[in-house]
């Protein structure tokens, strides 16, 4: 009976067996082949300085700009990628966690560095519980959700701070603390690397393990890929999802933390456009914006990628509203493809 | 007036569908008369599907020639397939449930008066269609708010809406009560009258033999035959199906039931599901829970593993009060709930088989949080192993195999739990029959190793052969209890309906 059942069914399964062989493939192409754009975008990089396009890309500086600017970038990207891993697309709220993050920062600095520090992630904390809480709980959209929080976040700065920026030397911080919060951006492990590179490496490799290996990763993976069905296997889809944007919360502090002291600033402004960058990251990284598919380290070169693109358009003197344009129709594209190659394979539910 | 007078509504002559690396449909030649019925059976993947789906116009690359009411015709694309009379009426409700019953039948056809849609029209024209399929419901109403066998009339209406002369109906029955496939049938018995072809794919055999005029059978891409529907009997179908002859379906093994009560329920009641519902099973034990949709079977079953809350009782776990209200928790006291759809609840889709059968029980192959797949995969492959899961690949995703293995894969899922308490929600619903034969005897082997079954289905001929007592619930409540002994099909339908059905 089992072996006549199971002949009876290999047809079916053959037809199958391209489309699971491709998706593998697909797999692998996600999470590699971002590495290879990214190096086609050194090339063309290297290409327009020989041909005398443009100037200083192959400088140290600019090299370490771009290092810098993908840091940055990659930190939020790594927390986001979470809530899209979880099922609930983007933290739009991230902008103003990293302004008011930063700004909580400086305002405590007088308090001495590790209570800034503290203070800030304490706060990022709360933002992504509340945000969790609600998109959780009570399964609020999770764009709209944090959409609204993001303009919450935005109004409480503004009136509080009034439109005023502060600085680190303004709070009456002792010096070695605003020296420490200056190092935050600046400081060279080893006299070599940026401490804010180590950062977001340290950042990959826990992400990338907590995903992959953790318990907790296993629950994520099957909450984002059905729901319903996490629901039903008796995991606590509400605490997972909740978890998902504090983690995003708290790395957007870790970014917040990083621009403000990059700026010796803390102003509303700090983070605004992350929110958008961070999700064309985790897209372009491979990871599905439906959930349930893709990698850590994926994002990591969706978010040097996007560096990359960056710098070389700024080179080329590509204005800021252009090159929001040219991210956005990008991002229009490769969810697009996404979308179209996932329905060839058969699976339209993507 | 016989059907060949009426002449022959369609006509597949020698079709083929390849895919790469099979063949799907392999030089099928396959007539409908018109004024018909004709069943399609065969198991998953024996191509009825496919064959199906080149009517509606899916593929674009079939070989072979296909006549509607003797034109050749091209269905290349769906359009195509329903601008020459093909309605389809799938087993998934394709229906926008927020929008109304109107708005839904007449969905790209809105009547307009002025370049604003009439809504007089609308109305009348609906209330037309809806009248066709014998319900009188406000076309206003929205799609949500009516149950779910309106709601797959409703779909019927709106493929009648179109027109069609052949109309292919798949699995229409799958999640209606009794009561309402005999409504559907009065219905289907009029579409007959008024000479619409029709083809009717079901896995249910006594449902053939009540509404279809002749069968066909497919096998592996292939057609078996076509035989009118008296001149064959239920298991010569079967045999085509299968390739072999085989013998009783549900083979009861006597089995000894241990007096070790495992699994107490005490007036359990969640208001406005069910009422005080109370019993026990032993160890060893299966008990079949039997009701029409709607009677609280599943909303019981959720509530018992922790899904749903309960306002009062209790429930008694080898003597202990289970008193954690989480499923985690229930799980790994060893209580167990395959849901009935695997589709959006059991299973998920596009993980692989090894992630979804670890997926409740990951944290047991872990230490400090971090598990080890390699430490679960032993327990999966001998789960792939018992019961015949196709292929036999782990890391094949889910969603692309067939029906009947998916659910082997869920249950799988739930045996690698371990339970005591094992709470089956129709655990063969849409599988073929070397599935289900599988499934059925991975239950009995369970409950002969001690495990607990607690088994909900409206599969009668299952529910009857499996349970060693059948309790049967209206209403939320449990209105009787039989031994094995006094359980035919007829006693326990009988007993759902209300004592003595009407």
């Amino acid at each position: 009976m089992k072996a006549a059942a199971t002949t009876m069914e290999e047809k079916s399964n053959e037809q199958d067996l391209r489309s699971t062989q491709v998706s593998r493939f697909g797999k692998l192409v996600n999470a590699v082949g971002i590495y290879g754009i990214a190096l086609l975008f050194i090339v063309l990089g290297i290409v327009l300085e020989v041909t005398g396009v443009i100037h200083g890309f192959m400088t140290i500086q600019n090299m370490m700009n771009i290092v810098d600017a993908v840091a940055i970038l990659g930190m939020v990207a790594v927390g986001m990628a979470f809530v899209t891993y979880s099922g609930s697309f983007s933290d739009m709220s991230v902008p103003t966690t990293m302004a008011l993050t930063g700004i909580i920062a400086i305002q405590m600095l007088q308090y001495g560095f590790w209570v800034a520090i503290t203070s800030a992630l304490g706060v990022g904390l709360i933002i992504g519980l509340i945000n969790g809480l609600a998109i959780g709980k009570l399964r609020v959209n999770s764009m709209i959700w944090t959409l609204a929080m993001n303009y919450v976040t935005m109004g409480i700065i503004r009136l509080v701070w009034v439109n005023k920026q502060i600085y680190p030397d303004m709070t009456g911080a002792s010096e070695q603390s605003i020296k420490m919060f200056d190092d935050i951006f600046r400081y060279k492990v080893f006299n070599a690397i940026s401490l804010p590179v180590v950062v977001l490496a340290l950042m990959v490799i826990a992400g990338q393990f907590i995903m992959s290996r953790t318990v907790f990763g296993a629950h994520l993976k099957l909450t984002g890929s059905s729901r319903r069905t996490a629901k039903f296997s008796g995991i606590n889809v509400e605490r997972i999802v909740t978890v998902a944007f504090v983690i995003s919360a708290v790395a957007a502090t870790i970014g917040g933390l990083t621009i403000t002291s990059l700026g010796r600033v803390g102003a509303w402004y700090n983070g605004s456009g992350y929110d958008f960058k961070a999700v064309t990251a985790v897209v372009i990284g491979g990871m599905a914006l439906s959930g349930g598919r893709g990698s850590i380290v994926g994002v990591l070169g969706g978010a040097l990628v996007m560096g990359l693109m960056s710098n070389i358009m700024t080179l080329l003197g590509i204005g800021t509203f252009s090159q929001d344009m040219i991210r956005g129709a990008i991002f229009i594209i490769v969810v697009g493809i996404n979308a179209k190659s996932l329905r060839s394979l058969g699976r339209d539910d993507a | 007036m016989s059907e060949q007078e009426m002449g022959i509504a369609l006509d597949m002559k020698g079709v083929s569908k390849r895919f790469p690396g099979t063949i799907a449909v392999d030089d099928v030649s396959f007539q409908v008369y018109a004024g018909e019925v004709h069943a399609l059976v065969g198991e998953n993947g024996a191509g009825k599907s496919t064959l199906m789906k080149i009517l509606a116009g899916s593929f674009n690359d079939y070989t072979g020639e296909i006549f509607i009411n003797k034109k050749k015709v091209q269905l290349h694309t769906p359009f195509e397939a329903r601008r020459n009379g093909i309605g389809m009426v799938y087993q998934e409700l394709s229906l926008a449930r927020p929008i109304s019953i109107a708005e839904n039948l007449l969905a790209g056809r809105l009547p307009t008066k002025r370049g604003f849609v009439d809504r007089k029209a609308l109305y009348a024209e609906s209330k037309h269609l809806l009248a066709m399929v014998g319900l009188d419901i406000d076309p206003w109403m929205p799609v949500e708010d009516i149950s779910q066998h309106e709601a797959q009339l409703v779909e019927i209406a709106r493929v009648l809406g179109a027109q069609p002369c052949i109309l292919v109906m798949d699995e229409p029955t799958s999640a209606l009560s009794n009561e309402e496939v005999e409504r559907l049938f009065g219905l289907i018995r009029n579409l007959k009258k008024a000479g619409i072809a029709i083809v009717y794919i079901s896995h249910h055999l006594p449902e053939i033999f009540k509404i279809a005029d002749r069968v066909t059978v497919m096998r592996d891409g292939k057609k078996v035959a076509t035989k009118g529907i008296s001149d064959v009997s239920h298991t010569e179908i079967v045999q085509m199906m299968v390739g072999r002859s085989i013998k009783e379906f549900y083979n009861r093994e006597e089995r000894q039931i241990s007096p070790e009560i495992r699994f107490k329920v005490s007036s359990l009641t969640r208001y406005g599901f069910f009422n005080r519902i109370s019993f026990e099973v032993k160890k060893g034990e299966i008990l079949g829970i039997c009701g029409l949709s709607g009677a609280g079977r599943s909303e019981l079953a959720r509530a018992l593993v922790g899904l749903d809350h309960t306002d009062e009782g209790t429930i008694e776990l080898d003597g202990q009060q289970v008193k954690s209200h989480s499923m985690a928790s229930r799980v790994e006291q060893g209580i167990a709930y395959l849901t009935e759809d695997r589709k959006t609840e059991g299973l998920a889709f596009r993980l692989p088989v090894d992630d979804n059968i670890m997926s409740p029980i990951i944290h047991r192959y872990s230490k400090f949080s971090v598990y080890s797949k390699r430490k679960g995969m032993p327990a999966v492959n001998s789960l792939i192993n018992e019961l015949a899961i196709y292929p036999p690949d782990p890391t094949r995703v889910v969603g692309n195999l067939s029906g009947g293995n998916q659910q082997k894969v869920l249950l799988a899922k739930w045996l690698a739990s371990s339970p005591k308490v094992l709470i089956l929600d129709e655990p063969t619903r849409g599988v073929d029959i070397g599935a289900k034969t599988t499934i059925h005897k991975t239950i009995g082997n369970l409950a002969k190793d001690g495990t607990s079954i607690i088994l909900i289905s409206s599969d009668l001929p299952e529910l009857v052969s499996l349970s060693d007592r059948v309790m049967v619930m209206v209403n939320g409540k449990f209105t009787r209890e039989m031994k094995y002994e006094e359980c035919t099909e007829e006693s326990v339908l009988l007993a759902a309906n209300g004592e003595g059905g009407k």
